[in-house]
């Protein structure tokens, strides 16, 4: 895969930062499609470039033939976004509190903290030797 | 994301205009911010009006350039922060970090 793969529902993307714009574009018709809010929609986009990021840096290591799918539904009032990466995982206890005094001024780790939350549910099912699925709801 | 900047007063005024997300276009912000502290430029205005949104790439490109600058003895400062922007720097803790402005003015002026 050389370039992002959308479908109605969903975008698959290669490893690299570069496709972030293109997740947030099709987050924003997507979304703008189901007649979601405009504050919303930013919400929705800041938290999954948020574990996208993580998806690519940290899951999938930057291999640029791994890929990072998105799949955004609409259940009654819920929002619903998966990510799910092709990496080896990791343990989600190892996660550090960005707002404790020694990590307040680090460049990074802030991302899984800012989706919490601005979004209403945050499920990480990660575990070391296999990929990571991460599922977001917002409710509208 | 597109960014534009001008000096003032001693002050660079670095104005983003866009969504910071990560990728490339953050690299741009990242690395003219470094490009002006390594010709010796020690004060800095971020002005966040045209800025729709940032995630914590963006946050991590301002806590870079305040901590480089005050390990040199300069000062980046943010000006009209955008509601989005500011409740971000609320949740994680960060507006107890960066002086805050709400004109360019005002934050050039406080140098």
């Amino acid at each position: 895969m050389e370039k992002p793969i959308l479908t109605e529902n969903s975008i698959r993307i290669p490893s690299s930062q570069e496709f972030l714009v293109d997740v947030d574009s099709f987050l924003e018709t997507r979304l703008e499609k189901m007649g979601v809010e405009k504050p919303t929609i930013a919400d929705i986009a800041i938290s999954v470039t948020e574990i996208v990021n993580n998806a690519i840096v940290h899951g999938n290591k930057s291999v640029f033939e791994k890929a990072v799918t998105i799949e955004v539904t609409h259940h009654n009032s819920d929002i619903i976004i998966i990510v799910a990466d092709e990496g080896d995982g990791f343990d989600p206890e190892k996660i550090e509190n960005p707002i404790e005094d020694g990590n307040l001024l680090k460049e990074v780790g802030r991302g899984v903290f800012i989706t919490r939350a601005l979004m209403d549910e945050v499920d990480i099912d990660a575990k070391p030797g296999r990929p990571t699925r991460v599922t977001l709801v917002k409710h509208i | 994301m597109n960014l534009s900047d001008f000096e003032q007063s001693g002050v660079i005024v670095l104005e983003p205009k866009g969504k910071i997300m990560g990728g490339p276009d953050a690299t741009i912000l990242h690395e003219r911010l470094h490009e002006l502290i390594e010709q010796g430029k020690k004060k800095f205005v971020i002005d966040l009006s045209r800025v729709e949104w940032m995630n914590s790439t963006g946050l991590g490109i301002l806590i870079s350039g305040l901590t480089t600058l005050r390990n040199n003895n300069g000062e980046l400062k943010i000006a009209n922060v955008t509601e989005k922007i500011k409740s971000l720097l609320i949740i994680t803790k960060l507006a107890t970090v960066f002086e805050a402005y709400d004109t360019v003015e005002d934050a050039i002026q406080s140098f």
